[in-house]
């Protein structure tokens, strides 16, 4: 990944309605914009806006189907950044943590 | 009828795209990009029988139907595991050229959602256009992909033998 894309992935994940979004489309692949904009009480147009942003970045990818578009999540750019950033080793030991993480919050509910 | 799921997975290679769609239809040799499987066809042409083999040729991983073959822009092919017994699911490339490079998307359609075909091709999905994108650009699979084949090559004999190439006959 080139620091262009870098940016446009962390610009579109530093926003937490973008997130939601996100999550929106990753529990509903094939979904509409109108089915994504239910999800929400901004408008339709911000829920445009936010996609249009998530696309830019890859994370969202989005086919014509009529006069609809339905919207899936793309992961790859998400495991770029993290095989980007770990190593054989740190992503053993920090897989290790987060499962700790995991296991101990889940118990404490 | 099986409810089923569609998972798209897109990358941008820095190669060209002959390159990019080589590695998704070569034969005689490992698809690196694809779980270093051997590409075997009656025809690269769409209603011929393919399948994925391991290197040695003793199991048939995949098999599927050419549904297109469009150089250098589209492949698609039905697939199904054969160690599985889900529904099929259709598999396509669709390679764009873009100024920035090579525009990859893996369509996987008709999932059987909830099935062991639709869990391994959900992480399938990234790891395919990720290797692929680094095979095409350094020439070469990631350590940890170099790392998980030499495993697959070595735990091959714990395969089931209903995927024994003796079963599907091509």
């Amino acid at each position: 990944m080139n620091e262009d894309e870098l940016d446009l992935l962390f610009h579109a994940m530093a926003s937490q309605p973008r997130r939601a979004i996100l999550e929106v489309v990753r529990e509903n692949p094939g979904c509409n914009m109108n089915f994504v904009a239910s999800h929400f009480e901004f408008s339709r147009i911000g829920v445009m806006k936010h996609i249009d942003v998530l696309e830019a970045a890859n994370l969202v990818i989005s086919e014509r189907s009529g006069r609809e578009r339905t919207l899936y999540f793309n992961p790859v750019p998400l495991q770029e950044v993290h095989e980007e950033w770990t190593d054989q080793y740190s992503r053993f030991f920090a897989g290790r943590l987060t499962h700790l993480k995991r296991m101990i919050e889940k118990g404490s509910k | 009828m099986a409810e089923t799921t569609r998972a798209v997975f897109r990358v941008v290679i820095n190669g060209t795209i002959d390159a990019v769609w080589r590695e998704l239809t070569k034969q005689g040799e490992a698809q690196a990009a694809v779980f270093n499987c051997w590409l075997h066809a009656q025809a690269l042409a769409p209603g011929r029988k393919m399948q994925m083999r391991t290197g040695s040729g003793k199991y048939v991983m995949v098999v599927g139907e050419i549904t297109e073959f469009t150089p250098p822009t589209r492949f698609a092919h039905t697939f199904r595991f054969t160690q599985f017994d889900d529904p099929e699911c259709e598999v396509i490339y669709d390679l764009k050229q873009l100024p920035a490079g090579v525009e990859c998307t893996l369509t996987v359609d008709r999932m059987p959602v909830g099935t062991r075909t639709a869990k391994n091709m959900q992480g399938g999905g990234t790891m395919i256009t990720e290797t692929l994108k680094a095979l095409v650009e350094t020439g070469r699979p990631p350590l940890k992909i170099r790392l998980m084949y030499w495993a697959f090559g070595a735990m091959e004999f714990v395969l089931p033998k209903k995927s024994s190439s003796k079963n599907w006959p091509l």
